[in-house]
């Protein structure tokens, strides 16, 4: 057999529908495959083309699936490696409904339908799923924003999918209950249950489902003291139990449990408790089938054991900040639930650092700053933080630090996993310069203050934009101290930071035209980072810092304050605050649809609309810049 | 110069006629090749292995492909060299003389493509003339030459790795003349759009 077929068969082994089918076909399978190497942005189908003879599977790189209504192209579908599309020719004789594009360079595979057909007609799981991957491959005319909701860029997690079609899908459930007799003792079952984390157990006469005790059952008639804890457990199960056949919609097991009136429900293998127990269907089984919504979110970053459950959870973060982007759901509200979810991210990452390690030998506070400090980060952008512990005894000193940067690397790196890319530039509590104690910072902060220029290689102003994550509030109390007492009065300071801010590189040409990368990757696309948002911030944090406002890290929330301590310039400060939103959000819908930082925005792919917005919101940049120079004599460092 | 004259009484192989009888017509295939060699020199050296693929229309066709590992038994006893990957191989196998007859009615008219095609066309010319047929009469692209000629460089010659790496083709840990083969597939593929070749 050539190597090569052995290779594809290898790969298409991985994913679905394949995994159901044996190495043996999947071999025939490849050895009619075509590979096909799509250049950027080249169209493999379009609407209302002619259908194919194969149906593609992405061996590398993504393709957008994207429907034009309305005139306005909306991407229906995100392919990467492993996901398969163009399943119409399957189902349908008519033309193609959407246009398959590469995002970038891409490498498909081509399975005939000829030869993959008798594997889908004998092998009905292959054809469930290429039914269910059809339907959400399909745009449903009627309910668009469904289709928008269902747009899970990973055919793996079809749990997640928020649309009214999810709805009637089957559930993931726990399939490997514990089970028990009848005559074993409360103590007995509450000890494995714990063991197994579970909160319900099945209680079975010879593999026969007679009752179900929970949690529930435990706390009010064990903990009460109806029951001794050394009574059979038949006599506080709940029975009968309520069983469901194996395929249950969330629909349908919903309202099972409100009509009557339990919080687990029994899978068995025929639907009735005269058969086998093939699992446990929970209340919260149903809540994480329903939507990727925040609380459930962050209550499952407080029970994730592994970076790696983390991470799936910050992926379906990125969903739903897509689907909320896409409904309009007000950009300052998005930030907020963000960075609620990625504040709890760090702390379990830092808290799976502790358990590892033990407990910490001094209090400390674990600082994020930058983006993050400033609540901003929609996407995933790399991490800044530092750490700070208290002062200990010198002799202490070396093993309290040592613990500290052991814990910042644990934790950054565990970060990293999760997808946050480490900073290129060490900021970062893992780094022995940012992980000190108070006194070395408050050393530090004065130094930076009070004599800035001198080494100021070191200094960036995301330092002055921290938030505590984790730890005690009373040392960045400490650290805000520092900072404001410096911050009065001090026009070498405001003049250092007010000359970094002008520094950035003015985002429009002397004819007004938009001015564009000349060199490197990113050739011809805008730096909506570096030319648009960061002024914003940068005069933003000048503002707060001199005006003494504190607390307030976020720069909308920084210009909306400012505007009312500074009523003589409120205009400006809200012209600012509206315009940092209306990029903020052109970055993000082009970093979701590239899944990178969104830094660069390719000008050719804004419509008009979008390119007008993003000028005149850099109207207000302008004025912000008089603003500074007027009110800081910038004279020392110009 | 003159070796078309002691040619001229020879009767050609049956295979080899077959094959020059191909070449009235002109191919849209292509045929990316890889060898693997015992070394650099076609006089003295020998194939140990083929792996081919067909492009047509700008895909890789699995199906059309061509494998084999040739059974140089007596170069590698000449040369005291070890034939335990032979035996290992679950590859096909066939003697060179069969191995070349296979390959010849596999590539047909169709057009070359290779890294460094040169050397693979020769090292098949030399075992060509031991079979008393003539030389390769196919086109041949070479990818090198095209990535140079694309980016405008002459001074520079690149290694199969080098352009996997500048092309995010993905390298495998296995070597083997059909992953080279395939490798060399995706890079023409990739370099022909970029050259707009049809």
């Amino acid at each position: 057999m050539n190597t090569i077929v052995e290779r594809i068969a290898d790969f298409l082994k991985e994913y679905s529908p394949f995994d159901h089918l044996t190495f043996q076909e999947l071999s025939e399978i490849a050895a009619n495959i075509r590979v096909v190497n799509l250049q950027k942005n080249k169209t493999l189908f379009q609407y209302n083309d002619v259908l194919h003879d194969s149906f593609y599977v992405v061996a590398s790189g993504v393709i957008h699936l994207s429907v034009i209504a309305d005139a306005e192209e909306t991407i229906l579908n995100k392919c990467h490696a492993g996901a398969i599309f163009g399943l119409r020719p399957f189902f349908a004789k008519n033309n193609y409904r959407m246009t398959a594009k590469a995002r970038e360079e891409t490498v498909v595979y081509a399975i005939p339908i000829a030869v993959f057909r008798p594997f889908v007609a004998n092998n009905t799981e292959v054809l469930n799923y290429l039914l269910e991957n059809f339907a959400t491959n399909t745009p449903s005319s009627t309910d668009n924003e469904n289709s928008r909701g269902s747009q899970i860029s990973d055919t793996l997690f079809y749990t997640d999918k928020q649309s009214e079609m999810q709805y009637f899908q089957t559930l993931s459930y726990n399939n490997t209950p514990l089970i028990t007799t009848a005559s074993s003792t409360v103590s007995e079952v509450a000890q494995l249950m714990a063991e197994m984390r579970l909160n319900s157990a099945v209680v079975c006469e010879a593999t026969l489902p007679i009752g179900i005790v929970t949690d529930m059952d435990m706390s009010s008639k064990i903990a009460t003291g109806r029951f001794p804890i050394t009574v059979s457990v038949d006599k506080i199960m709940s029975s009968p139990v309520i069983t469901v056949l194996e395929n249950v919609s969330l629909a349908e097991a919903q309202l099972l449990m409100l009509k009557n009136n339990v919080t687990h429900l029994c899978v068995t293998a025929d639907g009735t408790n005269k058969s086998n127990v093939k699992g446990v269907v929970s209340e919260h089984d149903l809540i994480v089938a329903q939507a990727s919504n925040p609380g459930v979110l962050i209550k499952e970053i407080k029970r994730s054991q592994t970076s790696n459950e983390l991470k799936q959870i910050r992926v379906r973060l990125t969903d739903l900040i897509q689907t909320s982007i896409y409904k309009n759901i007000p950009l300052t509200h998005i930030s907020n639930i963000t960075s609620e979810i990625n504040f709890a991210l760090l702390k379990r990452a830092i808290e799976l650092s502790i358990l590892e390690m033990g407990s910490p030998p001094a209090r400390f506070a674990w600082l994020s700053i930058g983006s993050q400090g400033r609540k901003e980060q929609l996407l995933l952008t790399d991490q800044d933080s530092i750490l700070v512990f208290e002062d200990v005894a010198t002799e202490k000193y070396r093993e309290v630090k040592d613990y500290f940067l052991n814990l910042g690397k644990k934790t950054t790196l565990t970060l990293e996993k999760i997808g946050y890319e480490l900073c290129p530039n060490g900021h970062m509590a893992s780094n022995m310069l940012w992980c000190k104690s108070l006194t070395d910072w408050i050393k530090q902060y004065d130094n930076w203050m009070n004599t800035p220029g001198e080494n100021s290689n070191n200094l960036s102003s995301i330092f002055f934009d921290y938030e505590l994550v984790f730890g005690e509030q009373k040392i960045e109390d400490a650290i805000s101290n520092v900072v404001f007492k410096n911050a009065n009065n001090n026009t070498l300071f405001f003049d250092f930071l007010g000359n970094d801010a002008l520094r950035k590189n003015s985002p429009l040409s002397f004819f007004k035209k938009l001015i564009l990368e000349e060199t490197g990757p990113n050739k011809d696309k805008f730096d909506i980072k570096t030319r648009a948002l960061m002024p914003l911030i940068d005069g933003a944090r000048l503002f707060t810092l001199s005006h003494g406002i504190k607390g307030i890290n976020n720069t909308y929330t920084r210009f909306k304050q400012l505007a009312i301590n500074d009523p003589k310039y409120s205009e400006i400060y809200l012209n600012c605050a509206e315009a940092f939103l209306t990029l903020s959000k052109l970055r993000t819908v082009e970093g979701l649809k590239n899944e990178d930082s969104g830094q660069f925005i390719n000008l050719e792919e804004l419509s008009k609309i979008d390119k007008e917005k993003l000028k005149n919101a850099l109207a207000p940049m302008r004025e912000l810049e008089e603003l500074i120079k007027n009110k800081f004599q910038l004279t020392q460092f110009s | 110069m003159l070796e078309w004259i002691k040619n001229i009484n020879k009767e050609l192989p049956e295979f080899w006629k077959t094959y020059l009888a191909k070449f009235d017509k002109k191919s849209n295939r292509y045929v990316v090749i890889s060898t693997e060699t015992t070394g650099m020199n076609p006089e003295k050296d020998v194939i140990l292995s083929i792996g081919a693929f067909a492009v047509v229309d700008d895909s890789i066709f699995i199906g059309d492909s061509f494998e084999v590992i040739l059974l140089q038994y007596k170069y590698l006893h000449d040369n005291r060299l070890s034939n335990e990957f032979i035996i290992e191989s679950k590859m096909n196998k066939l003697a060179e003389p069969e191995a070349i007859k296979a390959f010849i009615e596999f590539i047909g008219n169709s057009i070359l493509v290779g890294h460094h095609v040169d050397f693979d066309v020769e090292m098949i010319n030399a075992a060509l003339e031991k079979l008393e047929c003539g030389r390769l009469k196919n086109e041949a692209l070479d990818i090198d030459m095209m990535h140079r000629k694309l980016n405008d460089i002459t001074d520079k010659q690149f290694s199969l790795n080098e352009l996997s790496e500048i092309y995010k083709v993905p390298n495998t840990e296995r070597n083997s003349s059909t992953e080279d083969a395939y490798k060399t597939a995706l890079l023409f593929l990739k370099l022909k759009s970029r050259l707009g070749i049809k």
